[in-house]
């Protein structure tokens, strides 16, 4: 079943095109990923998304319903952590799940909130109190107060420490393990190649790439690097079947192809009697391919 | 209505656990208070219209626990829940503004009236101040007084860009108002210059509008004119700026 379908979305700030024709779709039960540098588009998008701003154009559906016509019952039925959006320092964690536990009729009791994000012991402290794992789980508590069947979380991670950045990944697959649909906004690469199902790489308002993590990698880079040391001439391995490039320089050899080429330039060497002994491949994985992604520029003259 | 009820309630305690609205809520108008009785005594002076000090203060500080609610606790809390993306948050969680907004009001008038009960409990037990003369028009001139001053404080919370600067600006608007406005030296012993800007201050005319009633002058038709407008001014235009968040 599909959860979100956007279409065409695109939001304009004055002068500023935050977002630039996107579309993507999200199925239930995924965690989906949008992943994009600073300034992307990322939060407009989720935003729109829950009602909270009102796009310039595209088609946009929760749940089969449009957020922009119909916020209330699009937010009843789903979840939020924003990104930039704190509690009152004085406010108590209890006070916070009870306030906002009274907002919906559905959902669980917030004591019970309380006690799955282990959040008994912090009960009674205020907000500014809490360390920056203790808020992500309260936020989490806070976003699935309502039983929410879609939740957004919008850098949910942003200045976390490693160790409550793990943590955090383990809330995320645990709400996706409660059959919640997750949309989880990163600038992370390696948040989105450990939770994410599918993933779409956004840029300067547009989806560059989109597709599952593996999927991005195969397609982006299906070529491979083979680096080896060897201090004869190997030019000739340029003529080798696939090789596209080959560089020597100071006894360092880089060769680079598509996949079979491994296979092919180890063989040619051993036919001539060549066995390096430290030849290693290195396939690209998805930084390689985000950093390519983006480091288009959005908006060569081609582009319009 | 579920929501609405604890809405109020923390609202009410987050006021309660900041320890500047606190203070100038309820300490500091009491302090001065007790300071003027001390000096001025409880003789007609002229220099108080021929009223007795006590009673022209007691009813003047009516209009400073206003002013404090207003322009010091009131713009920082407003500005805060903006600046940390409080209210967006609710938003997204489908509180309507309007929820929030009736609470803080009523949080608001809930603490200017305990803030003037106090002082009133004060002047009568521990002094010789007598109640308004002129009942309702007293009470006609501090509702009017403090609806108009709340919708200013709204107003300055919700275009602060940030709680620091709604602080400051809430400050620099009262401490010279408390000052000027008939709270501090009596109108009449103000210089020509500070009296003329003494009637460009909105706190002259709250002052005013709880006071002459008190004194049995009967109500202050110009104050509760100035205050009326800045009333539909000031809550014109927050309302306005709350459509477009
Ligand atoms: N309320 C706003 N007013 C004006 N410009 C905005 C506003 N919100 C975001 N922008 C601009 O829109 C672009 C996209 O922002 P945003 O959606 O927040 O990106 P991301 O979440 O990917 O960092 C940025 O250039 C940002 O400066
Ligand atoms: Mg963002």
């Amino acid at each position: 079943m599909t959860v979100i379908e956007v279409d065409g979305l695109h939001k304009r700030y004055g002068n500023v095109l935050a977002v630039d024709d996107v579309s993507f779709r999200v199925e239930a039960g995924e965690i989906f990923g949008i992943l994009g540098p600073n300034g992307a588009g990322k939060t407009t998008t989720v935003e729109c998304l829950q009602g909270l701003r009102r796009p310039d154009a595209g088609r946009l559906r929760v749940l089969r319903l449009d957020p922009t016509t119909h916020q209330h019952e699009v937010r009843r039925r789903i979840g939020s952590q924003l990104q930039d959006s704190a509690l009152p320092d004085r406010l108590k964690v209890w006070e916070a799940l009870d306030l906002f536990s009274s907002i919906s009729r559905r959902g669980p009791a917030w004591r019970d909130l309380l006690a799955t994000w282990d959040l008994d012991g912090v009960a009674d402290r205020s907000f500014a109190s809490l360390s920056g794992g203790q808020r992500q789980r309260l936020f989490v508590a806070l976003a699935l107060v309502n039983d929410p069947e879609v939740v957004f979380l919008d850098e949910l991670t942003q200045g976390l420490d490693p160790g409550a950045r793990r943590m955090a990944w383990d809330l995320i697959r645990e709400i996706r393990d409660r059959g919640v649909t997750v949309v989880l906004v990163t600038h992370y690469m390696d948040e989105v190649e450990a939770l994410c199902d599918r993933v779409a790489v956004i840029d300067h308002g547009r989806v560059r790439a989109l597709g599952t993590p593996r999927q991005l990698v195969e397609s982006a880079h299906s070529e491979v690097t083979v680096t080896f040391t060897c201090h004869e001439d190997v030019a000739w391995l340029a003529s080798t079947r696939f090789v596209d490039t080959v560089h020597q320089t100071d006894g360092t050899v880089v060769v680079i192809g598509p996949g079979p080429v491994v296979p092919l330039v180890a063989a040619a060497l051993v036919e001539r009697g060549i066995v390096p002994e430290d030849m290693a491949v290195r396939r690209a994985s998805l930084e390689d391919v985000y950093l390519d992604l983006i480091d288009r520029p959005a908006y060569s003259p081609e582009d319009r | 209505m579920r929501l609405w009820v604890r809405l109020t309630w923390v609202e009410l305690k987050l006021f309660v656990r900041e320890p500047v609205s606190v203070v100038f809520t309820f300490a500091f108008p009491l302090v001065v208070l007790v300071v003027l009785f001390g000096v001025f005594g409880d003789r007609p002076s002229s220099a108080f219209g021929f009223a007795r000090p006590d009673d022209y203060y007691l009813a003047s500080y009516m209009a400073v626990v206003i002013a404090a609610v207003s322009l010091i606790a009131l713009p920082v809390h407003v500005a805060t829940y903006r600046e940390r993306g409080v209210m967006r948050r609710l938003r997204a969680s489908s509180v309507p503004a309007v929820t929030l907004l009736s609470a803080q009001v009523l949080v608001s008038l809930l603490l200017v009236a305990t803030g003037a009960g106090v002082l009133v409990a004060a002047g009568l037990t521990a002094y010789d101040a007598s109640l308004p003369v002129d009942r309702a028009d007293a009470v006609l001139g501090f509702a009017i007084a403090s609806l108009s001053f709340l919708a200013v404080g709204f107003l300055l919370g919700h275009l602060a860009r940030t709680a620091r600067a709604a602080q400051a600006i809430g400050m620099l608007a009262f401490l010279p108002m408390w000052l000027l406005s008939g709270a501090g030296p009596p109108e009449d012993l103000l210089s020509d210059g500070l009296q003329r800007v003494a009637e460009l201050l909105p706190l002259t005319y709250a002052v005013r509008a709880v006071r002459e009633p008190w004194l049995g002058h009967g109500s202050d038709t110009t104050a509760l004119a100035v205050l009326t407008l800045m009333l539909v001014a000031a809550g014109g235009l927050a309302t306005r700026r709350v459509r477009q968040l």
